[in-house]
């Protein structure tokens, strides 16, 4: 089994490039979260390959792709943030601690430039969903 | 003597739903200055609300809050039907009660464990707690599922449930989709159990501050979806009479209106309060629970709040196995309800306590004004009373460790931010260079 999780927003200008990225594959098993809760870790439980795509705020150039083997490396906690409590990073770290991430666990940040509620996807991140969308899609 | 003031300051507090930050300002042993500071944005819900149609609003405040959603909705709908003229029990009530009692679980879970725990047991986070603990912490998952899933089997989904409508339900769920919950609920009831005796065991501050405690109170069962609104010292009243006892203020340091009583002061919502005014109507498991460990009503020390959680999940477990037994499919699964010209008011106990709605409709079923108290707007004073009762007589306590114990403060009341932005950075400012 493998399946794609959209996280996001809608309603938050760049915070919604995961969901859309997810809301354009249909090659995948797809999921969409509006947070990035705990959740997560009972969404993957029967899976093989994972992939996460969600908006991040690292400080490079807005609608910078970054792609990260989670299964290798953890991911940079400020980057993938939450307004929740347990944010995409935490439950990753969390699942790994407890053995519980997949066999293939890869995750794409599409850095954000606005998050505001109501506001629109900035163009850079509108191309970067659209470009993200077409590899996935034939991945 | 500037060698005795200094600032403790948390820019961004963790492990609390939202973005919020405290500041304090010690001078000698005294506090000076005291801010639990919402910065979060005001999100204005209240304001598009005017103009939408009345059944819309379970929907639209579902949307406040990923954690306590069912508590918005039916908050919502006790206010629509208020202005009706309606209230609906029978089966629809009980699985509002079953479908709240889905949300305390996973909420309580999640609080109980994975965010206050760490806390007591001095691990930065759930995660390295989970390195020493796995077993604890796989229960708390479990349970959180569970609590999700009854979300799922009744509210649609487990987040922004979608089958809840003003009067009832777009669809009941069938007795099987229930039972299928039964064995998981039970496994859960020996859990929660176990949860209580491992927390009441945490070495708790010595720490007590008298509250005004306000909580529903139902004649015939530990209140959740409906009741009056009563407190410590005596207040009585229903919940359409909250705007003639209660007034939010605004404060310069919180994007969250303070809620107040009128003429009083400050005051504690949440499962302190709902223990010490409605703790006899707990479930036999959990006065058992509560009883074995020595938790009696009344209880006083804001950092026992999370046994009292611990406890209060028994009761969900224990009574959501009742409701499930006694099922039988509401048909049709709602009433309707036609508010006109006509204001309502709905309350309801949020996993952080009381929340309060109220509605004003016109002549065409359109909200034309709307108000939402959420329970960290009523708790916010508290807060900032029992910080600043804590730092009194601990002021020799180095920085790192006066900022540990107020940020665990803080989360006693498991503030959920983002509902009250309508969030947390802890600053403690003291001059004292040697602390």
């Amino acid at each position: 089994m493998r399946r794609l999780i959209g996280i996001g927003n809608p309603d938050r200008g760049d915070d919604a490039a995961g969901w859309e990225v997810a809301g354009r594959v249909t090659s995948w098993d797809v999921s969409r979260l509006t947070a990035g809760s705990l959740s997560l870790i009972d969404l993957w439980q029967d899976d093989d390959e994972v992939i996460i795509v969600d908006a991040m705020k690292s400080g490079a150039p807005v609608g910078t792709v970054v792609r990260i083997d989670a299964i290798c490396d953890r991911l940079p906690h400020g980057a993938f943030s939450s307004t929740h409590a347990f944010g995409p990073a935490a439950v990753v770290e969390l699942a790994r601690t407890m053995a519980r991430l997949p066999r293939s666990l890869i995750v794409y940040g599409i850095e954000a430039g606005q998050v505001e509620h109501g506001t629109p996807m900035t163009a850079a991140v509108a191309t970067a969903v659209d470009q993200l969308a077409l590899e996935l899609q034939d991945a | 003597m500037p060698s005795d003031r200094r600032e403790i300051a948390v820019d961004y507090l963790a492990r609390v739903e939202g973005e919020g930050a405290m500041y304090l300002k010690i001078d000698g042993d005294e506090v000076t200055d005291l801010q639990f500071n919402i910065f979060e944005p005001p999100r204005f819900y209240e304001a598009f609300l005017r103009g939408r149609y009345f059944g819309e609003a379970p929907d639209i405040t579902a949307r406040i809050c990923g954690i306590c959603p069912v508590a918005y909705q039916t908050s919502a709908v006790n206010a629509m039907e208020n202005a009706a003229g309606m209230f609906i029990g029978g089966q629809i009530r009980e699985l509002r009660r079953l479908l709240y009692f889905g949300e305390w679980i996973e909420s309580h879970t999640l609080h109980v464990y994975m965010l206050h725990a760490p806390d007591f047991l001095r691990y930065p986070s759930a995660i390295e707690m989970a390195a020493d603990l796995p077993d604890v912490v796989g229960n708390a998952l479990r349970l959180k599922k569970l609590g999700n899933t009854i979300m799922t089997v009744v509210g649609g989904r487990e987040i922004h449930p979608i089958n809840v409508r003003v009067g009832g339900f777009y669809r009941a769920p069938t007795k099987p989709e229930l039972q299928a919950l039964v064995e998981e609920l039970e496994w859960a009831l020996e859990t929660a159990v176990a949860t209580v005796s491992l927390v009441a065991g945490f070495d708790f501050p010595d720490f007590d501050r008298e509250h005004e405690f306000v909580a529903l109170h139902h004649p015939d069962e530990y209140a959740i979806t409906d009741g009056r609104i009563v407190s410590s010292s005596g207040l009585d009243i229903d919940p359409t009479e909250w705007p003639d006892h209660f007034e939010e203020t605004h404060v310069e340091w919180s994007n969250a209106l303070h809620a107040n009583i009128k003429g009083g002061g400050g005051y504690y919502v949440g499962p302190m309060a709902r223990f010490a005014l409605n703790g006899e109507q707990l479930s036999p498991s959990a006065l058992a629970a509560a009883s074995s460990v020595g938790l009696v009503p009344g209880v006083t020390n804001p950092f026992k709040s999370i046994v009292v959680r611990a406890v209060e999940i028994v009761h969900a477990c224990e009574t959501s196995l009742k409701i499930i037994e006694a099922y039988e499919p509401p048909d049709p699964p709602f009433l309707t309800v036609e508010p006109r010209s006509a204001t309502g008011h709905g309350a309801s106990e949020a996993p952080r306590g009381l929340l309060y709605h109220r509605y004003e409709i016109d002549e065409s079923e359109i909200i034309v004004d709307a108000q939402i108290v959420p329970p960290t707007s009523q708790n916010q004073r508290s807060i900032e009373e029992d910080l600043r009762k804590y730092v009194t007589g601990r002021t020799h306590l180095d920085d790192e460790t006066l900022q540990w114990q107020l940020e665990q403060a803080i989360r006693n009341y498991d503030p959920c931010i983002s509902c009250a932005t309508h969030f947390l950075d802890l600053t403690v400012d003291r001059t004292d260079p040697q602390r």
